[in-house]
């Protein structure tokens, strides 16, 4: 049998203490629109909890918290020979090594700014960095983080790109146990995608 | 005409607007009360303004080719279909109050769920909408179509989708 932690116990929690601890899950990547879905969130949803609680003394600013995660795509540690040699099958460890710290620089980097945004909006936050497919991973930590939750962003991509590039946040919406807000990116050119 | 972005980022602005879809099932049911529980805490003055809306199927979508008869059959239908809408709306709404939340507006509107759902938030440039799942699977959704799959990839608005968590037995 399976339980969603959060959200069933707040539904069958009563009337009394409604004071929201809302656990939420944010996913992170290099793009604009998941930053976009942050600030978003930040603004929206933890108002809620901020305009609530703010009787008397503000001792619990923020009941919720806010995980971010962000998942690197393995790196495969062999290469296609291109050159008549064929000789480097695998990339020498030194060329591993840096590309993997490579990585993880840029995504401590991003956590960082996104840990920044929630320091300024005065919300609890931790990052978590995991490998592996996006698609899994998120799926699988927002349910073993039982988050109430998940906010992902959205490429805003078309029907037929979407068929072919793949959506992260169409698998999330499908898979994720949890209930899943896809932020959208704000129309600047107002293209209709078919 | 992008003017559902600005409305959550204008602190002037009246509130922001959150449209819940709402149908027969439990599983918009089970949305709707995720929904009360999680952003309306404290029922005295929530930040965000809530529309309900319920997609009302259409007597002559439901009845389909009849033949003959169609034509005595139709009202009867229709009138059924309306009671059944005003009972839906009626039973959001008594949850609404259950949970001290007021001055909430319920929409009845006739048409297909999809148009009907993206048409409310243009109307009431909402900044949220929620929809419940009824969790198919990828051939369940390929036939019988997924509103909230829809809905997701067309509202012009950030879309929350909730899911009534599954007891196996």
């Amino acid at each position: 049998m399976e339980e969603l932690g959060g959200g069933v116990d707040q539904v069958r929690g009563g009337a009394e203490e409604r004071r929201m601890k809302m656990k939420v899950m944010v996913a992170i990547d290099e793009s604009d629109g998941s930053f976009y879905a942050l600030n978003w969130a930040l603004d929206n949803i933890f108002n809620v909890m901020t305009s609530t609680s703010t009787i008397g003394t503000s001792t619990h600013e923020n009941e919720g918290m806010v995980f971010l995660v962000h998942v690197e795509p393995i790196f495969h540690n062999y290469v296609y020979p291109i050159g008549p040699s064929g000789a480097a099958f695998y990339p020498a460890s030194v060329v591993v090594d840096s590309v993997k710290k490579g990585q993880q620089e840029r995504s401590a980097a991003l956590l960082s700014r996104a840990l920044q945004i929630c320091k300024d909006k005065q919300i609890k936050a931790e990052s978590v960095i995991l490998n592996g497919d996006p698609r899994e991973m998120i799926c699988q930590a927002a349910e073993q983080m039982q988050v109430d939750l998940l906010i992902m962003g959205s490429r805003g991509l078309g029907k037929l790109q979407r068929a072919f590039l793949g959506s992260v946040s169409d698998y999330c919406a499908h898979h994720a146990k949890a209930p899943i807000l896809i932020v959208k990116p704000p129309d600047e050119h107002h293209k209709k995608h078919s | 005409m992008a003017t559902s972005k600005d409305e959550s980022s204008e602190k002037a602005q009246p509130q922001p607007v959150m449209v819940v879809a709402i149908d027969e099932s439990d599983h918009s049911a089970y949305a709707l009360r995720w929904t009360l529980d999680h952003f309306f805490t404290a029922g005295n003055d929530s930040v965000f303004k809530l529309v309900l809306v319920h997609a009302r199927p259409s007597a002559t979508s439901s009845v389909g080719l009849a033949g003959p008869g169609a034509a005595e059959v139709l009202p009867i239908v229709d009138s059924d279909l309306r009671k059944i809408a005003a009972r839906v709306a009626d039973s959001a709404k008594q949850l609404c109050i259950k949970k001290s939340v007021n001055n909430v507006i319920v929409e009845v509107v006739e048409g297909d769920p999809r148009n009907v759902l993206c048409d409310t938030v243009d109307k009431y440039h909402a900044s949220i909408l929620v929809v419940g799942s009824h969790g198919y699977g990828a051939i369940k959704r390929a036939v019988l179509g997924s509103v909230s799959d829809y809905c997701a990839h067309h509202a012009h608005c950030s879309v929350m989708i909730v899911k009534k968590p599954k007891t196996k037995h």
